[in-house]
């Protein structure tokens, strides 16, 4: 049964001479799981936003979107609220009220449901989506992942049909995307909600996604099953954001069914490889005499009654390499960085940065041409009203990024999408020229096509003689730009290699590409690793 | 176990301000001192130990009080010593004393109650007489932290991208102004998303109604019963017991009728500590039963 169906919809944001939404037509079956694709600026957000009645977009619209066999205008307003239901990327500013409770209770109250009805929603929502341990808490106290997962509860307590969500995860590491992608999918699966989601990560979506709605300047592309739709690839921009068995298969021209996961992954390389040659040559690793930072036994807390967060860290990166720390949420990784940013001061331990004390760096000089940091919130670098006026001494450093900055010059930064904003920062922290970069999780929200640029930018950067210190939790990422990774576990680094031993040797925290091969192939972990067996091996005759 | 703080919030507030309105409104040194004893002993049963200074701000704002009001008060018909050709009053004296353990006393009733009305139950209360007033109220205890929150952020980013070019005052609050304005717009621009999503889930689409996490239980209805009833016994009681100082000090008769008011105020001030011995006392008989 068809719930929701757009036809011939057209739409024109006001004073522009091309529409941003043309004659987009298509049909979404109750209980459908529907992913919308395609690059920044096509328009995703406001094919989506069209869907939900009360936050369309003002402009000129033509065409027809019905809902329930209703046309979306007549609805009334309490059906509308309900039944429709929102996400957008930003779980901080969501959230309207202070507490957990009061969140889940927002949408209902705004229904003028009686006090039992309101006690027994809330109560099955806190139980379903596992709130209930944190139920009575402060917002502020929350990781950004189970904000985002309130979120999504605050609009399933209103028991909609439909939730549309534009970009929920962009904002959150990989863990938590991947934890609320499977909320997602429970909610799909046991409730038949219909789950109409948009995402630049594809890898975790298109194994559960019914169709694939791919955006093109605009126009709808193709709308199709995933399989058929990776099968027939063929812009490079949108093969970027697949899983990485659809990589594999149309990086070694696959023949046959494509696979979709991990899983089907395997079963391909363990068909259509050959055996001769298990294991690439290990790359020689050299470092510099020098160490750019040099962490011994530092010990952090953030007030005197808390449990230390850095306990005894011992960290030297050498000059001239990238190195990518590692770990999950809260074992230290962002505080490790504020402190050899000098932000905020160790109780103990020692902390040299180029050979020299931390501590001598008097009067911001080490703030001028030495090190610098691109937090993790990067909208707190942003000061000035337009990215002309930001990118002002740093267009030399904006020409490299992968966006094109000169369509968005006179918009406000915070009007860039998440991962526009992100390059825009880094563009910024360019400009400072340092000799030491320390980067916070700066893939959040960025396409994977950008992605791939930024990898190519920050081994340039490298070759210029820079030092980069990244902090991740993108491991494709990571192996693919990194010098040496390291784990970070409870405030301590477990252990240190390059990327091919580290990812090899790591069972669980390792790449898709690892894990497609372990145990038919050692020392795999990146794409370009399993081409390159693919050809060792003459696999391509094989086939 | 249920305490006197897992009260609702309405028994609460009528307890407290029962309980201080008395102590405050009464001109009678006993209240006021059953108010002290029954204000400490109730502090100390919720802190401990802890929050030593109070305990010696309170005894120095005693001292200062008592010993301020004979030298600027100078009636009564006692003369102690003369100061500067000014005479010293054993009634300014002891009326300074009788005032500063009021004022000690409603200090110590203050600091419970904010101890124990944490701002979720004071939305609950000022909610009762609009929804809107509880929403707003509730997005405020929100945002003003992220705001504050935010502003740390932004400083430590700028500060790691050179905004502060030397370790000046100027220089500092230049910078510190340019992180104002742009929070302004952070808070604007960040403001239409959370309007959108209230939109989007609702708002201003009819009246709304309120959810509370409270609930009113049999207990509470005993509690407010209790403390309207000693209450009025109370001000019954004393309604002809006022002292007088000047010019010199009569104490009234303690009559059948002034003794129970003064036995009921002091059942009332310790109250929350009959709660928790009576739950403490279930509690153990429970466990010795298993």
């Amino acid at each position: 049964m068809e719930i929701l169906k757009v036809e011939n919809l057209t739409f024109s944001y006001p004073l522009t001479t091309s529409p941003a939404i043309k004659n987009v037509s298509f049909a979404v079956n109750k209980g459908d799981f529907v992913a919308v694709c395609g690059a920044t600026g096509s328009s995703k957000s406001t094919l989506l936003r069209l869907l939900k009645r009360e936050i369309s977009p003002l402009g000129e619209i033509s065409g027809k979107i019905i809902f329930d066999g209703e046309p979306l205008s007549s609805l009334t307003p309490e059906k509308s609220a309900s039944e429709i239901g929102f996400v957008m990327q930003n779980p901080e500013h969501q959230i309207v009220t202070d507490t957990v409770w009061h969140e889940l209770a927002f949408g209902l109250e705004n229904l003028n449901l009686p006090q039992p009805v309101m006690a027994r929603r809330i109560a099955e929502t806190a139980a379903y989506f596992g709130i209930e341990s944190w139920y009575e808490k402060k917002v502020s106290e929350l990781s950004g992942g189970q904000k985002q997962l309130l979120c999504l509860a605050a609009v399933m307590v209103m028991n909609p049909q439909v939730i549309v969500l534009d970009e929920p995860t962009s904002r959150l590491d990989p863990i938590a995307a991947s934890e609320f992608i499977s909320a997602l999918k429970k909610i799909n699966r046991e409730l038949s909600v219909t789950v109409i989601i948009s995402e630049h990560r594809l890898e975790e979506v298109i194994p559960i996604s019914d169709k694939l709605l791919v955006l093109d300047n605009s126009v709808v592309k193709s709308f199709d099953t995933p399989r058929n739709i990776a099968a027939n690839l063929s812009d490079a921009k949108l093969l970027y954001s697949m899983p990485y068995a659809v990589q594999l298969f149309h990086a070694v021209n696959g023949k046959g069914e494509c696979p979709l996961d991990i899983r089907e992954g395997r079963r391909f390389i363990e068909e259509n490889f050959g055996r001769e040659t298990t294991a690439l040559p290990t790359p020689k690793y050299t470092h510099s005499p020098q160490t750019a930072i040099c962490f011994s036994d530092v010990y952090f807390r953030y007030e005197r009654n808390l449990p230390d967060v850095l306990r005894g860290l011992n960290l030297i990166v050498y000059e001239n390499e990238i190195f990518c720390i590692l770990g999950g949420n809260g074992s230290g990784k962002t505080t490790a960085l504020s402190v050899a940013a000098d932000l905020i001061k160790p109780y103990s331990g020692t902390i040299e940065i180029f050979g020299k004390k931390i501590k001598s760096y008097k009067n911001q000089s080490l703030y001028r041409n030495c090190l610098t940091l691109l937090p993790q919130d990067v909208q707190t670098v942003f000061m000035r009203n337009t990215v002309r006026e930001e990118l002002e001494g740093a267009e030399e450093e904006a020409e490299k990024l992968p966006v094109d900055f000169e369509k968005l010059m006179d918009k406000h930064p915070y009007d860039l999408s998440g991962g526009e904003q992100q390059l825009l920062a880094l563009a910024k922290v360019l400009a400072a020229k340092p000799k030491l970069l320390l980067l916070d999780e700066p893939t959040k929200g960025i396409d994977s096509a950008s992605k791939h640029r930024l990898i190519n930018i920050l081994k340039q950067l490298k070759s210029d003689g820079m030092t980069i210190v990244v902090v991740s939790h993108d491991m494709e990422f990571a192996c693919d730009c990194a010098d040496r990774c390291a784990m970070f576990f409870r405030g301590e680094i477990v252990s240190v290699d390059t990327p091919s031993r580290f990812f090899t040797e790591n069972n669980f925290y390792t790449t898709a590409v690892s894990r497609m091969t372990r145990g038919i192939y050692s020392n795999t972990a990146s794409l370009s690793d399993a081409v390159k067996l693919f050809t060792l091996n003459k696999g391509g005759e094989q086939v | 176990m249920r305490t006197f703080a897992d009260s609702n919030p309405v028994a609460s507030a009528i307890y407290f301000f029962s309980v201080t309105g008395i102590a405050m409104f009464s001109a009678n040194p006993v209240i006021s001192a059953i108010s002290l004893v029954g204000a400490i002993t109730l502090y100390l049963m919720n802190n401990g130990r802890k929050s030593l200074s109070l305990h010696l701000f309170s005894a120095g704002l005693f001292a200062v009080m008592a010993l301020v009001n004979p030298l600027v008060s100078h009636n009564g018909a006692t003369v102690l010593f003369v100061m500067n050709n000014n005479p010293i009053t054993l009634e300014a004296l002891i009326y300074g004393v009788c005032a500063a353990v009021t004022v000690i006393a409603v200090l110590y009733w203050f600091r419970s109650f904010s101890d124990v009305m944490t701002a979720d139950k004071l939305l609950y209360l000022f909610g009762a007489l609009s929804p809107k007033l509880a929403l707003t109220l509730s997005m405020a205890l929100r945002y003003v932290p992220l705001f504050g929150a935010q502003i740390k952020k932004v400083h430590a980013s700028q500060k790691a991208l050179g905004l502060y070019k030397d370790e000046n005052i100027v220089d500092s609050f230049k910078g510190g102004m340019r992180i104002f304005s742009i929070m302004i717009t952070w808070a604007l621009e960040n403001g239409i998303v959370t309007a959108d999503s209230m939109t989007a889930r609702g708002y201003g689409a009819g009246k709304r109604s309120r959810f509370s996490i409270f609930r009113f239980k049999l207990d509470d209805v005993l509690l407010i019963c209790a403390v309207l009833a000693l209450s009025t016994v109370t001000l019954f009681g004393v309604r002809n017991a006022d002292f007088e100082f000047y010019p010199y000090i009569s104490t009234p008769e303690i009559t059948a009728e002034v003794a129970v008011g003064y036995v009921s105020y002091a059942l009332m001030t310790v109250l929350p500590v009959i709660i928790a011995v009576k739950e403490e006392l279930k509690w153990k008989y429970l466990k010795s039963k298993i």
